[in-house]
């Protein structure tokens, strides 16, 4: 009976691993097909009499090249990067504590929630200018402007995971006597744990839309300028190469996220 | 099924009749103007040669959009017929090929050096100092460059911060110490505290602030209307330089920006006498002359590729039309 069990199990197992490893390949593979397509009309598209100002894939691919030797790119993630990185932190750690201090305690829910609720349908890209007001040109509303548009969705998403903590679990974390801390550190949180994630790459995508509307609303600076001042001198290559930069940067993010969120949780035992 | 048939081919001809309408609406006449600017007081002098063409048939209007390349991306794209600024970097990179000319100057550089005076009381204190600018490639980087030159001193940074109104705050915040300004603006700011702020000397500036650009083919094919645009932009810079407390009264009369708040109304004279007295608007809408001193104060400002004398006007230009306005209203 054990040794049927165990034949099973790994039958099963090899069945697993030749089905993910066959996913695997045709993932990329689709992947691979789904850019070249792109590409591909874009580059139509381009050579087509659409505008002057939309250059075809070939031109702007060559203009990222040129950008990337000339340190064009270095000087202007140089200056983007900085208020980045410090608003991504702010809102990855702060919308995780603020999203499961609501889940886990009623009196934040009623004191936080409606402006959350406020700040993510609010249109906030519309008040990104009025931020100058306040904290002037200066990183500060670059930092804010993450904060505002990243921060609801993280904070959202971890509040709706622990409220989503399946109810049997807690029972039976009752029945085992577990802590309080306990149960929040070995049940709620990895049973939030998926949709907690789901917050936090919404929010870095929330995040990344934060800076480059900073950078073209508040000051032009870094990417922001780079847009800018390409449109106006009308190297409309090398704005669509800056902004393929960006959404190329964006989806790295993501993807390190999901690479660590498998490295934290690993597939088996999501 | 047949009745679903009948609901599927309602919805469509009411969605194609939809389009059709919406289509008719958009295939108007009117010739439209974009600028990167709010349509304040300033733009009288245009309302009144647009109100004034509109008598003899011409429909023209302004609107605003949020930044001078993207007002230059519209008009090549044909999104909107003229547009108010200045595109010579934009024109020198697409070349002779430019579907884009300019064809009339609005209005000179206007700018004005406002400063701290706590901290800043000659050019020579804003060497290794950072100055506050509109844009990269903007007139106001162009004045600041060549400021460098003149006086021979080095800011230490520029920094962009769009619109007049966002830097002028930031002045009376005290968040940068100096900026340039346009003159309503300079006007409030020296109001706000007369001991603190102060203008710093330009000296002899002489460069386009805003000209009119449009594509060539448009240019050809509406050469009537536009002459008679022209004629009318001309008669109205004429008029307000013989006198310019104009443009207040002609508001009135034409009723030409009713929802202006008072605050500005009363803004509209101060801003004409002082841009009169700096002869801020051509009487002959630029042309040749004014095309050699753009070329001449953008590549020593670093705004154009030089040597001067090597670019070609007719690569930026169109004149015939200036030409044929300045005649007819002769």
């Amino acid at each position: 009976m054990e040794n049927q069990l165990k034949y099973s199990q790994t039958n099963e197992n090899s069945r697993l691993n030749i089905t993910k490893v066959g996913s695997k390949t045709s993932l990329l593979l689709f992947r691979i097909v789904s850019f070249l397509l792109v590409f591909s009309i874009w580059e139509l598209a381009g050579r087509s009499d659409i505008s002057i100002a939309f250059p075809p894939f070939s031109k702007v691919f060559l203009a990222f090249i040129e950008m990337i030797l000339s340190g064009e790119f270095v000087d202007a993630y140089a200056d983007s990067l900085p208020p980045l990185l410090i608003g991504l932190l702010i809102t990855v750690v702060g919308g995780v504590i603020i999203g499961v201090s609501i889940g886990l305690v009623r009196g934040a829910e009623w004191f936080i929630m409606p402006l959350l609720i406020i700040f993510q349908t609010a249109p906030v890209s519309a008040l990104i200018p009025m931020l100058t007001y306040i904290y002037g040109i200066s990183d500060t509303s670059k930092i804010v402007a993450i904060v505002i548009l990243g921060m609801p969705l993280v904070a959202l998403n971890s509040y709706k995971g622990i409220q989503a903590t399946s109810p049997s679990l807690l029972e039976m974390s009752e029945s085992f006597l577990a802590s309080r801390a306990n149960t929040i550190i070995l049940v709620i949180l990895p049973s939030a744990q998926k949709m907690i994630f789901a917050g936090l790459r919404l929010g870095i995508s929330g995040a990344f839309i934060g800076i480059v509307l900073a950078e073209l609303l508040i000051t032009p600076t870094g990417i922001g300028d780079l847009i800018t001042y390409n449109r106006f001198i009308a190297r409309y290559d090398k704005m669509f190469a800056t902004i393929v930069s960006i959404l190329a940067i964006a989806g790295l993010t993501l993807s390190l996220m999901r690479i660590f969120e498998d490295w934290l949780f690993p597939k088996e035992k999501n | 099924m047949v009745y679903l048939i009948r609901k599927i081919l309602a919805t469509v001809s009411f969605i194609i009749s939809l389009l059709a309408t919406s289509s008719l609406a958009y295939a108007d006449d009117v010739i439209t103007f974009a600028e990167a600017d709010t349509i304040t007081g300033e733009s009288l002098i245009n309302l009144i040669a647009f109100e004034r063409a509109k008598a003899r048939g011409v429909n023209a209007e302004a609107i605003s959009l949020q930044s001078d390349d993207l007002v230059f991306q519209a008009v090549l794209n044909g999104q909107v017929e003229i547009g108010v600024g200045s595109a010579y970097a934009a024109m020198q990179t697409l070349g002779a090929d430019a579907p884009v000319r300019n064809f009339y100057q609005l209005k000179k550089l206007g700018f004005l050096c406002v400063v701290n005076k706590n901290e800043i009381k000659s050019w020579k204190d804003l060497d290794g100092k950072p100055i506050t600018i509109h844009a990269r490639g903007s007139g106001t980087e162009a004045i600041s460059y060549y400021m460098e030159k003149v006086h021979d001193i080095k800011f230490s940074e520029m920094s962009f911060v769009p619109g007049s109104e966002v830097r002028g705050v930031a002045l009376m915040k005290g968040t940068i110490n100096a900026t340039f300004l346009d003159i309503t603006n300079t006007r409030l700011v020296l109001a706000s505290d007369p001991d603190k702020f102060g203008i710093l000397d330009l000296g002899d500036v002489d460069g386009s602030d805003s000209l009119l650009f449009a594509r060539s083919d448009f240019l050809k094919e509406r050469a009537g209307d536009m002459q008679i645009l022209l004629e009318e932009l001309m008669r109205s810079a004429r008029e307000i330089n013989a006198d310019p407390t104009l443009p207040a009264k002609l508001r009135e009369e034409m009723g030409l920006l009713p929802d202006l708040p008072q605050e500005l109304v009363d803004e509209i004279t101060p801003y004409f006498e002082t841009a009169v007295k700096q002869g801020m608007f051509a009487e002959d809408g630029g042309g040749l002359p004014a095309a050699l001193g753009d070329f001449d104060f953008l590549v020593a400002s670093g705004g154009l590729k030089g040597p001067a004398s090597n670019l070609n006007p007719d690569n930026f230009w169109n004149f015939e039309l200036l030409e044929k306005a300045k005649s007819a209203l002769n």
